[in-house]
């Protein structure tokens, strides 16, 4: 049950072999230190002050009585308090950065005023302990002038609608302009010319906070005028970077420590206003402050996964074969334009013709943004959801349907590696896809019903340039200095394998330093599931660098050491490189009481060469539970009377149980990409993308009735076979 | 623990939300949407009121003494401290992970008198003349316990931040239960979230140090 199944390629001496992670004898036994685990004398406590206003102005707000209470050392609002937090909100929702920070037409500050959302911060205090710091935040009396609020983007977009910026309510884009997000392949009106039918269908998604364990959390410390972060980060070098620019420091002038952390899933990339509000408490104070945010805070105040609605239109003629893909979208940003709102899925069909529209709505919901595969899993569910339905209507089998209608290397597009279709026959065979696959969907009889559902995925591999050092001295010891951050996916080991195996010397001869940026040179950030083939390539060049300068020079001796380098500009040639998977699963659904249970999960993924087995298989199943998650129990509802939130919490959100999961059968189909590290291809955001689409499909087939809905709550299956 | 066989659609309805007393840490009732929904003039009244509490009334405390991990620890604390605050803050054993603070995710998870509770849901006053055990206290001698060496082998971690409280309520189960199936694994430890959602590794580091003899 455990172990990953492998396919294609035979390990090396390091890589390639299940390995124990090198710090979990720390993760174990309590001695990993976490933001909050840490405490500097006279360290103070900050909270943060939100709005219970979906949509308010702040006509006076009163700290009198808060900075009067003994104890309280600082209290900072949006009077006296005015930093930017770029990456709040960026034009087209960008990677932040000098230019996109000018030309940001909504700005977004630690405090803002109007408030945006129910949990738009309004106020801090730091206080010399958390229990002071909480009461001193009753003591702030703030006078709202209630404003109209909207929630749903179609509604935002109607005329008449409350507005929440003076432009409107559709987002710019990364040059300012107000326009959705078009991208055309072809000429889908000739597409639809030559389609013998054409299936439309709307679908929906909704918010999926990105949940991690530990609450954001931030300690900020100076000395002069050099500021220490402690901070959970899953970009040590960005956040560094954005932090400096927001408070008009130089970067030198910022120290950014992550030692651990607990998950981000895409909620910790760069710099979070966390960060700034407490190196501005801090300043303010004159002394270190941690900064903690309560659950709900982190539920409503960081983000999650943006909820769209999707209108597709797609042709086929009677063969089976696409003709014409058009996708019309809205994607629910909150008020600040934090990341893109892409939806993607239609990139996995050769159809030549095809159109995407995408508007991204600022609401007065909480904040959207990046979690796990930002742009995948809500798209692959609607188009994936919509093929799988064109395939029943045309009596074919999804798979079959799927195979005539992906995408594949042509004379333009060269992959580095390419394996969905073995992907899909593998796990066809594996699963037993022909006899679990109800032909006519909903034909089980009696009220519970099994069927079984199937999706694909292609996922491109992130882009960016890290670097790496790494050191011996005369005892044959190696020093491998990496810019990364464990967020759980276990970076460091993989970066070590790396090493010892560029090296040839075994593993425990490696120590890697991370997670500090005044020790690691500058690395992309784990973001895009690209540590392991951006940071792991730079290993690889490093060791290179240190090898030639051990053939010109000898080892070092008595204290002496080399140090090699490097910051390469990985290329693939023109080759696309992609990622590939397919998951089938077998579900029963009680139709009596609209629950749905997982039976059989099968996987199969190719992402090269696999590093660290042990930790890869855990990417793919901890993805695909989540993702499961996604396709049946998570969303944050909404009070439509009021803009209250209704379900922020683990509680109420429904976040899947030691007692939901099924297991997750992995297989790996492994090659050697001729690019990555040692072949290494991307792997850790993959797994999510097509849990969504595979639960619904099967849904459907046990059931007969398409769901166009996410999450699949009972309520919707009860609604659908009334 | 988490009781998974309460119709969870039910905490969805505003009006039960209320009531329910997990819906809402008393914390931020008090300083969130508690105070957030009056909001306005009325905020002033209950700040006043505060203020006036805090200068008459200075905050409450009490001795109390315990067993942890062994050593036994008299300290003074703010009655309205909770069990976790105390272990951190006070006696610095930051292993035990403050996820939710209301009792929803199990990172806190430690054990009182040999029962897995969540600390961040006992008050410090009521851990008097108990003996409590978190993860800093598995360890005997330097050497692993079992289930430890098992979380290693079989990468219960990833994150790591959850793994704390799943090590107490693994621990907790194998005391009383050497050798679990599955299904007892997952019903005892069901109060636990991973949201990196690695539980079928943590399922099989369980089964794996059941295999070597438990906890002991």
């Amino acid at each position: 049950m455990s172990q990953a199944t492998r396919r294609g390629l035979d390990p090396l001496s390091i890589v390639g072999n299940d390995t124990a992670r090198i710090d979990a004898v720390e993760r174990v036994t309590g001695q990993a230190r976490y933001t909050r685990d840490w405490k500097l004398p006279g360290m103070l406590y900050g909270k943060v002050l939100r709005s219970p206003h979906p949509h308010a102005r702040i006509v006076r707000i009163d700290t009198s009585a808060a900075e009067a209470l003994p104890g309280v050392q600082a209290v900072i609002t949006y009077e006296n308090a005015r930093v930017v937090w770029g990456a709040g909100s960026v034009n087209g929702g960008r990677q932040y950065n000098d230019a996109t920070k000018e030309a940001t037409l909504h700005r977004r500050y630690i405090f803002n005023n109007p408030v945006r959302f129910v949990g738009d911060s309004v106020a801090a205090v730091a206080a010399t302990d958390r229990h002071i710091a909480e009461q001193a935040l009753s003591l702030i009396r703030v006078d709202y002038e209630e404003l109209p609020f909207v929630l749903e983007p179609e509604e935002a977009l109607a005329d008449g609608a409350p507005q929440i910026w003076p432009e409107g309510n559709l987002a710019p884009d990364f040059r300012g302009n107000i326009e959705p997000m078009v991208s055309r392949r072809g000429d889908v009106e000739s597409g639809f010319a030559d389609a013998d039918q054409v299936f439309e269908q709307r679908y929906d998604t909704g918010f999926i906070h990105n949940a991690q364990m530990e609450p954001r959390c931030s300690l900020a410390s100076w000395e002069g005028d050099k500021l220490t972060l402690y901070t959970p980060s899953q970009g040590i070098s960005n956040c560094r970077h954005d932090t400096a620019r927001d408070l008009g420091l130089e970067d030198h002038q910022v120290r950014v420590i992550t030692q651990y952390m607990g998950g981000g899933f895409g909620n910790k990339n760069q710099n979070q206003d966390a960060d700034l509000v407490a190196a501005t408490l801090s300043r303010r104070a004159g002394a270190p402050v941690m900064l903690e945010f309560s659950r709900r805070e982190d539920w409503l105040g960081v983000h999650g996964r943006w909820p769209t609605v999707q209108n597709y239109r797609v042709g086929v003629k009677e063969d089976g074969t696409v003709t014409a893909v058009e996708m019309r979208a809205y994607s629910g940003m909150g008020p600040y334009r934090k990341n893109s709102g892409g939806i993607s899925g239609l990139e996995c069909y050769a159809c030549p013709n095809t159109m995407r529209v995408i508007s991204p709505v600022y609401t007065n919901r909480t904040t959207s943004g990046n979690f796990r595969a930002p742009s995948n899993p809500h798209g692959y569910f609607g188009i994936q959801s919509h093929m799988d339905e064109i395939a029943y209507q045309l009596d074919m089998d999804p798979v079959e349907f799927t195979l005539k209608n992906m995408r594949r290397p042509t004379e333009d597009e060269e992959f580095t590696s390419y394996s969905l279709d073995q992907c899909i026959e593998t796990g066809a065979e594996q699963f037993n896809w022909s006899a679990r696959r109800r032909v006519t969907p909903g034909s089980d009889e009696g009220p519970i019903k099994r069927g079984a559902g199937f999706s694909f995925m292609m996922f491109r591999a992130g882009l960016g340039t890290s670097s790496a050092i790494v050191r011996v001295d005369a005892s044959q010891r190696y020093t491998l200095y990496v810019g990364v951050t464990d967020i759980g996916p276990g970076a460091k080991t993989t970066m070590g394998m790396i090493a010892a195996e560029a090296l040839a010397v075994p593993l425990s001869q490696v120590e890697v330093v991370w997670g500090d940026t005044d020790r690691c040179p500058y690395s992309v950030g784990e973001s895009g599931s690209r540590t392991t083939i951006m940071t792991g390539y730079a290993v690889v060049q490093a060791v290179a660098d240190l090898k030639q300068k051990i053939a010109d020079n000898g080892m070092p001796t008595g204290t002496d050491v080399l140090v090699g380098s490097a910051t390469p500009a990985p290329d693939t040639d023109g080759k696309t490189r992609q990622c590939f998977g397919a998951h089938f699963v077998e579900v029963e659904v009680d139709t009596r009481i609209g629950t749905t249970r997982i039976l059989k999960y099968t996987t199969v993924h190719e992402s090269g060469r696999i590093i660290n087995p042990t930790t890869a298989r855990d990417q793919i199943r901890g993805a695909t539970i989540q993702g499961i998650g996604q396709a049946l129990h998570e969303n944050l509802l909404y009070d439509q009377r009021n803009g209250q939130p209704l379900t922020p919490g683990y509680y109420r959100a429904r976040h899947l149980t030691h007692l939901d999961v099924p297991d997750i059968e992995v297989t790996f189909i492994e090659v050697d990409d001729g690019y990555g590290p040692f072949g290494a291809k991307t792997a850790g955001e993959s797994g999510i993308i097509l849990a969504p689409a595979a639960v619904a499909n099967a849904i459907a087939n046990a059931t007969g009735r398409r769901m166009t809905s996410l999450p699949i709550t009972r309520d919707k299956i009860l609604g659908a076979m009334a | 623990m988490r009781d998974k066989e309460k119709p969870s659609d039910c905490y969805r309805d505003p009006v039960v939300k209320y009531l329910d007393p997990r819906a809402q840490s008393r914390r931020d009732f008090l300083q969130g949407s508690g105070t957030a929904v009056v909001a306005g003039a009325a905020v002033s009244a209950v700040g006043l009121r505060g203020a006036r509490a805090q200068e008459a009334n200075p905050v409450a405390r009490s001795t109390v003494t315990l067993s942890v991990n062994g050593t036994s620890h008299t300290v003074e604390v703010e009655d309205r401290w909770t069990l976790a605050e105390l272990l951190r803050d006070q006696l610095n054993l930051t292993g035990t992970k403050i996820g939710c603070n209301r009792s929803e995710c199990g990172a806190c998870t430690v054990l009182m008198n040999g029962q897995p509770v969540y600390s961040c849901s006992q008050l410090a006053v009521w851990a008097d003349g108990a003996e409590v055990q978190t993860v800093e206290g598995l360890a005997q001698n330097g050497r692993l316990s079992p289930l430890q060496q098992a979380f290693v082998d079989n990468n219960g971690p990833q994150c790591g931040f959850c793994t704390p409280g799943q090590l107490m309520s693994g621990t907790a189960l194998l005391n009383s239960n050497p050798n679990p199936t599955v299904d007892e694994i997952k019903a005892a430890m069901v109060g636990n979230l991973c949201r990196c959602s690695n539980y079928n590794a943590i399922v099989e580091a369980v089964v794996a140090a059941s295999e070597q003899g438990g906890v002991a």
